[in-house]
Formats: C-alpha cells, structure tokens, sequence
C-alpha cells in the first residue's frame, strides 16, 4: 500500500548538471551556478511557507544543491524568519546521473506530492516527464536556452504550487495538458517535450545541438515566434500554440532560402529549409536522416547507424504543468491570498 | 562550426588513449619493483581528457601540465620511449634523464612542462599566450590543472589575467575528486569547478570526462573561440583516476569498488571501442592491432630505459640555465 502524505506536500527536483553545456562557448548563455539554483529553491521555500505548505520532498544529489540547501534552511531557521515548510530528502540511492531524477520523481510521486516543481531545462523536464503521471508540474527554467519551462521568478512559481497543494486553486483551473513526441525504433521508446532534432553529427559527442549547420530534421510539439531553441525555426515558418491539437516538421537544405532563427542566447542564424509541415496526432512520420543522431529536446541521445529506422508521433497527452498567472488569478477570485493580519501578528 | 572526425582521426583518438593507458599500466607494475627512482602519479582512467583537448591542437600550441603529466604528454606528442628513459632516470630521456616524472617537457612540440607546483600552470600558459597575442599568431595555450589546483590563487590569478587581457587559454580542469586524499566535495567550495568562470568574465562549461567525443567538441569549441580571438574559457572535465594519488598511496579515502565500478561501467577506452565498432567506423580488429603495437612500443621502451645509461657526474652541471 502507497504511503501517502496527508499534509500539504510539494516534490522539489532540481538537476545539478543544467546550465553547463557546450552552449556556453558557442553562443551567449552563461554558466548557470549551484548558488543560483540553491537561492531559487529558498525563493520558492519562502512561497511555500507563506501558503501553507508544511512539507517538501528534495531530490538529493552529490554535486552540492542538497549541501548547499541544509546549510540555508540552518541559516533561516537561526534568523527566526517566517517559517518554511519541512524539507526531507528523498532517502535514495545516487548515481549522478538522469536516473537520479527518474528515482526522486518515482518516489515523490508514490508518497503522493501534490505538485512536483523542476528546476533544469527542456532535458529535465523531458526526464520528469516521463515519470511523473499525472501529478502537476511547476516549470522552470535554470539555464538561458529553454523553451519548455517557464523563465519565471521562483516566488510566484513557488506561490502557484503552494495554492494548489494546499487546495486553494483546484488542479483542473491550474494546470494545462502538453503535449509530446514519441521516438520509435526496435529498441527505443523515448519522448520530447518540445522538440525531436535530426542531426549529422555522428555522435553523442556534447550532447547539445548548437551548429544550426548540422540539423537534417527538426519536429516539434509547438513553435512560438519568442521561444528560443531550436523550436523557432519551425516557428519562424508557421507558429504553432503550445494548446493547438497539431505540432510541425522541417526538412532543412543547406543551400536555398532558409529563415532567420534565434537558436541560443545571442545567436540568430539563418537556417536552410527543404520543406515543411503540420503534425497530426497518432500519426508516425519515419525520419529520413540514416547517419547522425537524434536529440531529444536538444540533446543528443540515439546514435544512428543506418541499421535502425525510427518514427515519431505527436501524442495530445503529455504531462500536467501548472500555468502560474491562471493559478494566482484564479487564488486572487477564490481570496485565497486575504489575511486577517490581526490574528496572524496574536502570539 | 563542427568539425568531422575521419576514420584516421579517430584510429589517432585510441591510439593516443590506449599507449597512455598501457604507459600508465606498465609503471603501476614496475614502480613497484623499486626500480625506478622518484614519484610517479598515474593518469589511467583520464586518457580522453587529454586526448580529447590534444586533438584540437597543433604543435605551436602550448600546453601546460601538472604532477599527474604523462597523459598530457604524450597526447601533445612527446616521445614515449623518451618519456619512459625519462621517468627511469636515463641519459636518453626527454630532458636527459635529469627532470623525471614531474617535469618531462619537451618544448618542440608545444609541452611547457609536467609540473611538482601544485596550479603551477596557470601564470606559464598566460606568458606563452600573451606571446602568441602580441606576435599576431593564431597559438592558443590549455592548463591543465586539477580539483586541488581549482583553489590556488595562481589559477585565479591567471584566470583574471587571461580574462582583463583577453588571452587565448583555456582553462582545462580536470576534476578527478580528489585533491591527494581530500575529497572535493570537502574542499571545493561551489563543487562544480566551472561555476567560478563567471566571476572571471569567461564562459564556463562542464563536460563528460569519460567520453572522448565530449571532451574533444567540448575543447574544440573552446580552442576554436580562443584561436579566433574570442578570449579564455573555462572546461571543466569530469573524470576519475584508476590509481591513487601517487603509487604507494592506499586509497582508504574511497569506497571499495568505487575504481572498479567505474573501470566497467565508464572505462574511456571500452566506451570509444564500443562506439566507433558499433557504428560501423573502425573494425574491432584495427582496434587489436593498435593495442599489440601499442604493447610492443611500451615494452620496448622498457628495454631500452633500462639498459640505457644514467647521467654522469658531469651531467650535473649542463642545462641549468637556459640562453636566451
């Protein structure tokens, strides 16, 4: 039997590794440091407490978030500030890998968290995503080159889960369904968020795709003009809304006319296209490319090798985020955010 | 722009990566017969590292190194056989048998030095850039250095000297977790090395040390943006080392199995094998016949160190000083 929490708890997963790829040398992101990431979770723990959430589930990791995180709730509590909620970390093993994420989701969800905040880029969420069912996500964005995660002040975001784990707002005016991209081959079921990119690089190599130079394919969910990634250059050919029941594909030529595209912080690149198109849902377009690597919301996972093909398909039903400007319009409705400031101040 | 690596290139990558793994391997046994005088530390484990930065470079590029040198070495392309002479303590050395493990340099092909200063590194590679910078040259310099060195303030100085000045370096950490049998995570303040670039106005990035692919775009892109003027950068290369500090060292800082584990999961060399082979680039059989010739170089350096001369008393006193 499931072990459920039944005060108010929020799953916390904070990736270690984002904010560090090769993009830092070939465009103008900039390195994205543990400090910043600990200091978001204390914006969000304050939100937390201030609602009334009594609880937290941390993801632990060996590359100093959870160290870094203890010594700041010692501090606070020293201070004898407003109170923040309990933080446990998920007692699990630790692998300093992707897997570590897929655990702490696994668990937080078996304890029944009821939202579950990330703090990475598109690659983290696309990991949380693919354990999180239908448990609600606040997104956000750690790092300069996302299109999936809100890039948002952590107090509000903070604000929005607290809401609605504490029942405030209920989920169904809070959250809203995304969609995704399945990747199909003999040996491989994986999913997108945002975007599946073909490139001719031949191997994993930085894992980030970041020469526009190399993208043979490019599928995605949704495509808006003001995201940045490698989403745009479908944007920049036909918008797509990230609720609209369709995503799009582009073949890209490196000759031709092409369109000017903002594909990392400070790099607007004109990029080839062959041709392009809507995406149905259920329905698998196979990639072409049989050389290169497929990445996954911007990182190269799957090498091919000519051997294997692969399809991918729009699916309708991806995770659960939390669209923070609803939620705190929505609390502000309900006067969820009223204090009686005369009874809180009485000792 | 990404560069393409040919089927020649990449047979170099393991060539590169499998003679340091046999240099190293073939000291851990006979450093323990007593027969070779002096330290060695071992950089077995970290081949991609250095081989992956290494192959970005050309030999008016200038590398500074640190204790844990060979691998540096020998990527940069200085001699094994001089090399083993060298550590062996003979005339036919690299630098005559005189310098040892800690400060084999060989500036013919761009190796300003192993180095016994721990962040020693950092000041040297910023005089050979300022060179390149003021002469018009399009040389970059890498230093090499290490979790410990990441808090010596040499690096940070030079760090803020490459930035201010706008050298092209590329600051390369290696961070191996340990600093002798100091764990980082005790005494590396922001854990991940790469961070601290900020403070210094450079970018920074973090990269799988174990992967030979991701080291060498990683370095690439960093080279590739110092060469064209776009300043230092700060790598940080995660990875471990398969021995201790230095041979002799017992390691009862680390967790039982914690090399193994690693050894079999993550190995360098095993990770490059399985992808060139299995992606149809390289044979499994041109990969084995690299590895015996590969052998039959270690073990003939071997020979050779051994029955080779020793420097002689009047040795002494040549190569003190260097004319400029």
């Amino acid at each position: 039997m499931k072990h459920i929490h039944t005060i108010p708890s929020i799953g916390i997963v904070a990736n270690p590794a984002s904010g560090r790829d090769i993009r830092r040398l070939t465009s103008k992101a900039l390195v994205f440091p543990t400090v910043e990431k600990i200091n978001m979770i204390e914006r969000l723990l304050g939100a937390f407490g201030a609602v009334g959430v009594e609880h937290v589930m941390m993801m632990p990791d060996m590359v100093g978030i959870a160290a870094g995180l203890i010594r700041a709730i010692d501090g606070h509590r020293a201070q004898g500030l407003q109170p923040w909620p309990v933080v446990d970390f998920v007692p699990m093993p630790l692998t300093d890998s992707p897997r570590d994420t897929q655990e702490a989701v696994r668990r937080m969800r078996a304890a029944g968290v009821a939202v579950i905040v990330v703090l990475g880029g598109d690659g983290t969420h696309r990991i949380v995503a693919g354990e999180c069912g239908d448990t609600p996500l606040a997104t956000l964005s750690s790092g300069t080159n996302n299109a999936f995660p809100d890039l948002r002040e952590p107090t509000l975001t903070g604000l929005a889960a607290g809401l609605v784990a504490t029942g405030a707002v209920p989920v169904s005016e809070a959250a809203r369904r995304n969609k995704l991209l399945r990747v199909r081959g003999s040996k491989v079921d994986e999913i997108a968020l945002v975007d599946v990119c073909v490139t001719r690089q031949m191997h994993l190599g930085a894992r980030a795709v970041w020469d526009p130079a190399t993208i043979a394919e490019l599928f995605v969910t949704f495509a808006e003009p003001d995201a940045i990634g490698l989403s745009s250059i479908a944007a920049m050919l036909e918008p797509v809304g990230r609720e609209a029941p369709r995503g799009s594909w582009v073949r890209c030529a490196t000759s031709g006319l092409g369109v000017l595209a903002p594909i990392a912080p400070g790099l607007v690149t004109p990029v080839g296209i062959d041709e392009h198109g809507l995406l149905a849902p259920g329905r698998p377009m196979q990639i072409r490319t049989e050389q290169g690597c497929i990445a996954l919301d911007g990182e190269r996972e799957i090498e091919l090798n000519g051997h294997q093909t692969y399809s991918v398909t729009l699916e309708l039903d991806g995770p659960l985020t939390l669209d923070v400007p609803a939620t705190l319009a929505a609390a502000v409705r309900r006067g969820a955010m009223v204090r009686d400031l005369i009874r809180s101040a009485a000792p | 722009m990404t560069k393409t690596l040919t089927r020649e290139d990449l047979l170099k990558a393991y060539r590169t990566m499998r003679t340091i793994r046999e240099f190293e391997e073939r000291l851990h046994t006979d450093f323990a017969t007593g027969e070779i005088p002096g330290f060695v530390h071992l950089y077995a484990g970290e081949e991609a590292s250095a081989t992956g930065v290494c192959m970005n470079l050309t030999a008016d590029d200038h590398i500074a190194s640190t204790h844990r040198g060979h691998g540096h070495c020998i990527a940069k392309g200085v001699d094994p056989v001089g090399m083993m002479a060298e550590i062996w303590g003979k005339k036919t050395g690299t630098c005559k048998g005189k310098g040892g493990s800690m400060h084999i340099a060989d500036l013919s092909v761009g190796m300003l030095g192993a180095n016994g200063i721990v962040g020693g590194g950092g000041p040297l590679v910023c005089g050979t850039a300022l060179a390149a910078k003021l002469r018009n040259q399009p040389f970059v310099s890498v230093c090499f250095f290490g979790d410990g060195a990441s808090n010596q303030g040499t690096i940070f100085e030079a760090m803020n000297l490459a930035s201010v000045w706008n050298l092209p370096v590329i600051f390369l950490a290696e961070n191996n977790g340990y600093a002798e049998a100091t764990s980082s995570k005790f005494s590396v303040a922001c854990d991940n090395i790469a961070d601290r670039a900020s403070a210094f106005g450079m970018p920074g990035i973090t990269v799988d040390g174990f992967d030979f692919f991701a080291v060498y775009e990683a370095a690439g892109a960093a080279i590739d943006r110092a060469r064209n003027g776009g300043g230092p950068s700060l790598v940080e290369v995660k990875l471990s080392r398969y021995y201790g500090h230095f041979e002799g060292d017992q390691q009862t800082y680390r967790a039982a199995g914690e090399v193994q584990n690693i050894r079999d999961t993550k190995d360098c060399l095993m990770q490059f094998a399985h992808r060139v082979t299995s992606s149809g680039e390289i044979a499994q059989a041109e990969l084995d016949a690299i590895d015996a010739e590969v052998k039959a170089l270690i073990d003939g350096s071997v020979v050779k160190a051994k029955s080779d001369p020793k420097p002689t008393e009047a040795d002494l006193l040549t190569d003190v000083y260097v004319s400029y």
